[in-house]
């Protein structure tokens, strides 16, 4: 029992979840406090473990591997330390006590898969995550997220019980559990099933083309820091489990290139710009999909560690606008660079870093992946992702600081935002900037050493071709902004998957309800009329006008009797 | 929350005033012609490109550009296919 209870306590997704449950028990003003202290005994006990294999158990017969500490895995969980540090510190105060369990619970459990040494371990925490992330999307404790958490939870649960299945599968192949290679295909070139299937639960959570609505449906509508939280960890542990069992699967190749190109539409015609972000993500982690297409796994950890500085900055800048004007639509907003200058300038730090402007943490994260597709010769892929990198520009380095901040001004005056999420935004700012100009510590940290020994971010050419990109494309910007060429923003609701189990899927599930209820119904009303019948019969017959009542003791013991003789012959037949 | 109204006395700020936005023109032409020149400089090319377009010395300016335009001026037009009222789905849910 110790030995288990060891084996727990040394986990560090452990450990946070414990902190998590105790803000449920704890004074609500202690929660953020309580949050912070866990969440720094967590990284401690990250720091001290030091790389290798722990917590092993036995169950039915197969050891688990609960705690593997590699460099693939060690990125991933010290990002998601920093996240959520940067989360708890940006909701500061927050007494909400389902948000602030969940704030720490959900990262817990996206800590728990990435350390996952075995599939099953990796299941349980993807279904956590899953469990513990819906309390977000219901915070506002509105009909509509409570909705769009029911759907949000189903196709969780969706991915979770396919990646069960794949286990299952996997397991009957290969007999072994462990969280490794996979691989789409076998020794012959021929699909796996298994494999396909697991795919497909990764896929799910990562938001692959056609499987990506669930993100735009659910994080928008959580609250101001429920979106910032939710919009860093399933996608990344997706992105993790791919880059574990999946590098060099060359379908993710361009499956990752169409993630980076559909949204930046979808994007520019956004006017909700939390929404415009949740785009961004499926863009962003396109990149990542892509890289370990490549099999080029410092281009994805890379990129996944520095975008969930980047992206989490300008969510939370945007948040911060929407805190102090309560909307986050961009015709709602506008001109408030006059009264929050603090925050327009660490949003456009953030957004120079996702338009990977050198100098920034994006520039030394997504030239690895540039590069991969470069390298791999395939010259279709590399131009879509310069092409991507432009609508990167628009969408997230253009359009939210300058719809935010700028633009036509919305005659809102609202105060700056309040510090604690100044100080969150600010080391988010620094660590954008403070990485792009010094990213040795960050390339330390990348799981392939061999291959980034020889890498220069700050080549003259690899400069030279990134601004030209960069800046030309401003200029394009500047030029439809003078000409009036730039489309205004539109208040609208722009249709996408959802659309098909929102409103068809839904009709038709309202048909089945109703046609099975009416099914149901029928065939009651048959089985009660007969039933009503043949007691209509017996009363006839036995009751106190009927032939049988003439001789009642014998007829009602002649009917217990065959009752009974009945009862018996039926514990007789399954005995 | 808070939001205090717009007083329509106040100063233009300064980003909407006519020298700032000549300032930020004439920064953005200015650098993007010096990083189209750089893209001439043999120092600042790459030694074994990839594609022929890497060799060409304002290849990025022109796909950047490009690409920019046509995100734009394309993509507004799928507005027309998906863009529905604001209240859609609240209507219908």
């Amino acid at each position: 029992m110790a030995a288990l209870i060891d084996v727990f306590v040394q986990n560090p997704a452990v450990i946070l979840t414990i902190g998590a449950l105790i803000t449920l028990v704890t004074p609500r003003h202690l929660a953020s406090l309580i949050l912070l202290i866990v969440t720094a005994l967590s990284a401690i006990k990250l720091y001290t473990l030091g790389l290798g294999e722990y917590g092993r158990i036995s169950l039915i017969g197969e050891e688990l591997t609960t705690l593997r500490l590699d460099p693939l895995s060690r990125i991933f969980a010290v990002v998601f330390h920093i996240a959520a540090a940067l989360n708890i510190i940006y909701g500061w105060g927050q007494r909400d006590r389902a948000q602030n369990f969940a704030t720490l619970a959900y990262p817990a459990a996206a800590l728990g898969g990435v350390l996952a040494g075995d599939l099953i371990t990796l299941f349980i925490w993807w279904e956590i995550a899953a469990i513990t992330s819906v309390f977000l999307v219901w915070a506002p404790g509105t009909r509509v997220t409570y909705l769009a958490g029911m759907r949000y939870l189903a196709i969780q649960v969706l991915s979770g019980v396919l990646l069960l299945g794949g286990i299952v599968l996997l397991y009957r192949e290969t007999g072994s559990i462990n969280f490794d290679f996979i691989g789409l295909r076998d020794a012959n070139g021929a699909i796996k099933f298994s494999a396909l299937v697991m795919l497909l639960a990764f896929g799910i959570k990562a938001a692959f083309p056609l499987l990506h609505n669930w993100v735009q449906d659910a994080y928008p509508k959580s609250t101001i820091t429920g979106a910032i939280i939710l919009s860093i960890f399933t996608t990344k542990l997706a992105v993790y489990s791919l880059a574990r069992a999946f590098p060099g699967t060359n379908e993710l190749i361009y499956i990752g290139a169409v993630m980076t190109i559909f949204p930046i539409f979808f994007a520019l015609i956004e006017n909700d710009l939390r929404k415009v972000l949740t785009y961004s993500i499926n863009n962003q982690v396109g990149f990542m999909v892509c890289a370990i297409g490549f099999g080029a796994i410092n281009g994805a950890a890379g990129y996944a560690f520095g975008n969930i500085i980047f992206e989490g900055l300008l969510f939370m800048a945007l948040g911060a606008a929407m805190f102090r004007t309560g909307t986050s639509k961009a015709t709602e907003l506008g001109g408030l660079y006059k009264t929050m200058p603090i925050t327009m300038g660490l949003c456009i730090i953030g957004a120079m870093s996702i338009s990977a402007f050198p100098g920034t943490l994006g520039f030394v994260t997504k030239g690895l992946i540039i590069d991969a597709a470069g390298g791999a010769h395939m010259l279709w892929i590399w131009l879509v992702l310069l092409f991507a990198s432009a609508g990167v520009l628009e969408h997230a380095g253009i359009k939210i600081p300058y719809f935010t901040f700028f633009a036509h001004d919305s005659g809102k005056r609202p105060a700056e935002a309040p510090p604690q999420m100044l100080i969150a935004m600010g080391i988010a700012g620094a660590l954008c900037l403070g990485f792009g100009v010094y990213p040795d510590p960050l390339y330390a940290l990348l799981p392939d050493q061999a291959a980034i020994a020889g890498y220069h971010p700050y080549s003259p050419y690899h400069v030279v071709e990134q601004l030209q990109l960069l800046l030309w494309a401003v200029l394009a910007f500047a030029v439809l902004v003078l000409i009036k060429w730039y489309p205004a923003e539109v208040p609208s609701t722009n249709l996408d998957t959802d659309w098909l189990y929102r409103i068809p899927g839904r009709a038709f599930a309202g048909w089945v309800v109703g046609a099975s209820g009416a099914t149901f119904n029928a065939l009651w009303a048959i089985f009660s009329g007969r039933v009503h019948a043949i007691m209509e019969r017996i009363y006839a017959v036995h009751g106190p006008e009927g032939q049988m009542a003439k001789s009642w003791p014998i007829g009602f013991m002649a009917l217990w009797t065959a009752i009974l003789l009945g009862f018996v012959l039926v514990i007789a037949f399954f005995a | 929350m808070t939001d205090h109204n717009h007083n329509p006395d106040e100063k233009p700020g300064w980003a909407d005033t006519k020298g700032f936005r000549n300032v930020f023109l004439g920064v953005l032409m200015t650098a993007c012609v010096l990083s189209a020149l750089a893209g001439f400089v043999p120092a600042f090319q790459k030694d074994h490109p990839h594609f022929a377009a890497e060799g060409f010395p304002v290849f990025f300016a022109l796909w950047g550009f490009a690409a920019f335009m046509f995100i734009v001026l394309a993509g507004q037009h799928l507005r027309k296919l998906v863009g529905r009222k604001e209240d859609y789905y609240e209507e219908r849910e």
